[in-house]
C-alpha cells in the first residue's frame, strides 16, 4: 500500500516537475567544433612542428555551454584545447567565460573572461568553423601567438548607435582586464629561446619560464556599418604590457598603444576585406648575473597588412585568396634581410560536406622567416623561401 | 551616358529581384509586441544578431526555418546572403560569446507555433502561410 503510494507520489512529482524543468533546459544551448589539420612544408619546419616531413599535430576543438536567463542577462563558458607541434598541449583552457547584461542595443556590459576585440578576426581566430582559411593572414593573426591577445579577465561594454537612415550604424567596444599567457604557446616559446640564449652568454643554468607572465591590456573598437549595405569600415586600439621572469632573468614588454584599421565588403556571394596593424614593442630582457644587473633592450616595431578576397562558387564551395605582408622595423634595422619580414600568399578552398562537416585545402607560398619559425624545430637554419600545404576536416555543431 | 544607364538598369534589376524575394516572405511576431512595422535594416540586423530591438524599442527574439524556400526567400531579401554564411555568423557569435544562437525550425507550421506562444519572438513564413494567432509585421 505505502509503495503504491510512494509511486503514486513519485510520479506526481515528476509529472509537476517535468514542465519546469525542460523550461529550464530549453534556453540552455550547447555548441562545439573539433578540427584535424595535416601542415606540410616544401623546406622550413613551420609553427613548430616537423612540417617538412608532414606533420599531423594540429588540432583544435571546443565546446561552449550558455544559458539566457533573461531577455537582458545572458551567462555562458567556453572551453577550448590545440595542439600545434610542441604549443599547446591536451590542456582544456578556458576561452571565454562571461555575465553579459544588455540594457539595450545602445548599451550592454560584459564581465568575466571575454575575447578581446581587435580588427575583424581577433576574437573568433581560434574558431576555425567560421573562417574560409585554414589558417588566417599570420601578419595580423599569427597561429602560434594567438593567445597573447585572444581574451582577457575583466569587463567590456558594448553597443551601437544608429546615425541615420543615410549615415549607417555605429558599433563599439571597449574593454580593460588582465590576461596571463598561455605557457605553452608561441609567445612563451620564443621567450624561452631568448632567454636560453641570454643564459649561455652570462654562463647562467638555462632556466625556462615556469610561471605565466602577465599583463593588462585595455582598449576599443568601433567599426561603422555604412549606408551602403555589407561595406564595413573600422578601426581598432589597445594598449598591453607583460612581465615575466624565469630564474634570474625578469622579462618586460613595456607599455604600448598598437592601432588597427580595416574594411570589409560583403555582399551576396562576394567577400573581400583588408587590414593594417602597427605594433610598436618597448621589449627588453633584465639579467641578474654574477657582474650586476643587465638590462637588454630589444625595440619591435612590427608593421603588417593583408588583403583578401573570396567567392562562393556553390552554397557549398568557397574559394578566396590573400596576400598577407610583415615587417619588423624596430631599431631601424634592414627590412629587406629574410630574418624581419614575413611574405605570404595564399590560395584557399573551403567545402562543406553539410550543415557540421566541411573540409579545407589551402597553398600558402611564403618569403622570409620572421613568423612562424623557431629555431629549435629548425636546428639546420631556415630557408628564406617555403610553400606550405595545409588541409584541414573539422566539425562543428 | 550609356555606361551610368546601364548601371541603374543593373541596380534596378537587384533590388528589384529582392523586392520579389521580400514579396514571397512575411515576418511574423508575437501578438504581445507592440510594434506593427518594421524597417529592413531592422530586420537584418535582428536576424545577423546585432539587434535585439525593434526601431520603437520592442525587445524581440528570432527563430529561423532550417531550409525551404521561405528561408531562401528571406535570406536574399533581407540578409543579402546564402544559408551556409547566415549559419556562420550566427557561430562566429556564439563561439566568440557574443550571442545565442536562434531557435530553427523544420516546417513554417512550428514556426508559426512558437511565435504565437512566445512573448517577443520573431520569424518569418511563405507568403500565404495561415499566421493563426501570430501578427504580421509590415516592413518598410
Amino acid at each position: 500500500m505505502f509503495r503504491r503510494v510512494r509511486v503514486l507520489i513519485l510520479a506526481s512529482l515528476c509529472a509537476c516537475a517535468w514542465p519546469v524543468l525542460a523550461q529550464d533546459l530549453s534556453t540552455i544551448q550547447i555548441h562545439g567544433f573539433a578540427t584535424q589539420g595535416i601542415l606540410y612544408s616544401s623546406t622550413n619546419n613551420y609553427l613548430s612542428a616537423n612540417t617538412s616531413a608532414g606533420s599531423l599535430a594540429w588540432t583544435d576543438g571546443a565546446v561552449s555551454v550558455s544559458d539566457t536567463l533573461s531577455d537582458k542577462l545572458r551567462v555562458g563558458i567556453q572551453l577550448h584545447m590545440y595542439q600545434l607541434g610542441q604549443l599547446g598541449g591536451p590542456n582544456v583552457q578556458v576561452d571565454w567565460a562571461t555575465g553579459d547584461y544588455k540594457f539595450n542595443d545602445h548599451f550592454g556590459f560584459r564581465a568575466g573572461k571575454f575575447k578581446i576585440p581587435i580588427g575583424l578576426f581577433n576574437d573568433s581566430q581560434d574558431v576555425d568553423a567560421v573562417h574560409l582559411w585554414a589558417l588566417l593572414p599570420q601578419s595580423v593573426y599569427p597561429t602560434d601567438n594567438r593567445s597573447v591577445l585572444l581574451s582577457a579577465m575583466g569587463g567590456e561594454f558594448y553597443g551601437n548607435a544608429r546615425l541615420g537612415r543615410k549615415t549607417g550604424t555605429l558599433v563599439y567596444r571597449a574593454y580593460a582586464g588582465y590576461r596571463a599567457l598561455d605557457l605553452n604557446g608561441g609567445y612563451v616559446k620564443s621567450l624561452d629561446l631568448d632567454l636560453e640564449y641570454i643564459d649561455s652568454v652570462f654562463g647562467l643554468p638555462t632556466t625556462l619560464i615556469t610561471s605565466a607572465p602577465t599583463g593588462k591590456v585595455f582598449g576599443g573598437d568601433v567599426r561603422w556599418q555604412t549606408p551602403l549595405k555589407g561595406l564595413l569600415i573600422g578601426a581598432s586600439a589597445f594598449d598591453d604590457d607583460v612581465h615575466g621572469s624565469a630564474g634570474p632573468l625578469a622579462f618586460a614588454v613595456g607599455r604600448n598603444t598598437a592601432t588597427q584599421e580595416y574594411a570589409q565588403f560583403e555582399r551576396g556571394k562576394f567577400f573581400v576585406a583588408g587590414e593594417v596593424r602597427r605594433v610598436p614593442v618597448d621589449y627588453s630582457i633584465t639579467a641578474t648575473t654574477p657582474p650586476g644587473q643587465v638590462t637588454i633592450p630589444n625595440p619591435l616595431d612590427w608593421r603588417s597588412w593583408y588583403v583578401m578576397t573570396s567567392y562562393r562558387v556553390t552554397e557549398k564551395l568557397q574559394v578566396g585568396t590573400y596576400y598577407s605582408h610583415f615587417v619588423d622595423a624596430g631599431g631601424g634595422q634592414n627590412t629587406s634581410l629574410s630574418g624581419n619580414y614575413s611574405k605570404d600568399w595564399t590560395i584557399s578552398a573551403r567545402y562543406d560536406f553539410n550543415t557540421y562537416f566541411y573540409g579545407k585545402v589551402e597553398e600558402h607560398s611564403i618569403h622570409g622567416i620572421d613568423l612562424g619559425y623557431y629555431s629549435d624545430s629548425n636546428p639546420n637554419g631556415l630557408q628564406p623561401r617555403s610553400n606550405v600545404l595545409a588541409a584541414k576536416i573539422g566539425f562543428s555543431f | 551616358m550609356k555606361k551610368r544607364r546601364l548601371s541603374i538598369l543593373i541596380l534596378g534589376v537587384v533590388l528589384g529581384c529582392a523586392a520579389a524575394q521580400a514579396q514571397n516572405v512575411v515576418v511574423i511576431v508575437n501578438s504581445g509586441v507592440k510594434a506593427t512595422a518594421a524597417s529592413s535594416d531592422d530586420i537584418r540586423g535582428i536576424f545577423t544578431g546585432d539587434k535585439s530591438s525593434l526601431g520603437d524599442g520592442s525587445r524581440v527574439t528570432p527563430v529561423t526555418l532550417k531550409g525551404g524556400p521561405a528561408h531562401e526567400a528571406f535570406l536574399k531579401a533581407y540578409v543579402s546572403k546564402g544559408d551556409a554564411a547566415f549559419r556562420t555568423g550566427w557561430r562566429n557569435l556564439v563561439f566568440t560569446g557574443q550571442g545565442a544562437m536562434p531557435k530553427m525550425f523544420d516546417s513554417e507550421a512550428a514556426v508559426v507555433d512558437y511565435v504565437a506562444a512566445t512573448p517577443g519572438a520573431i520569424g518569418y513564413v511563405g507568403k500565404g502561410t495561415d499566421v493563426g494567432r501570430a501578427k504580421t509585421l509590415a516592413v518598410r
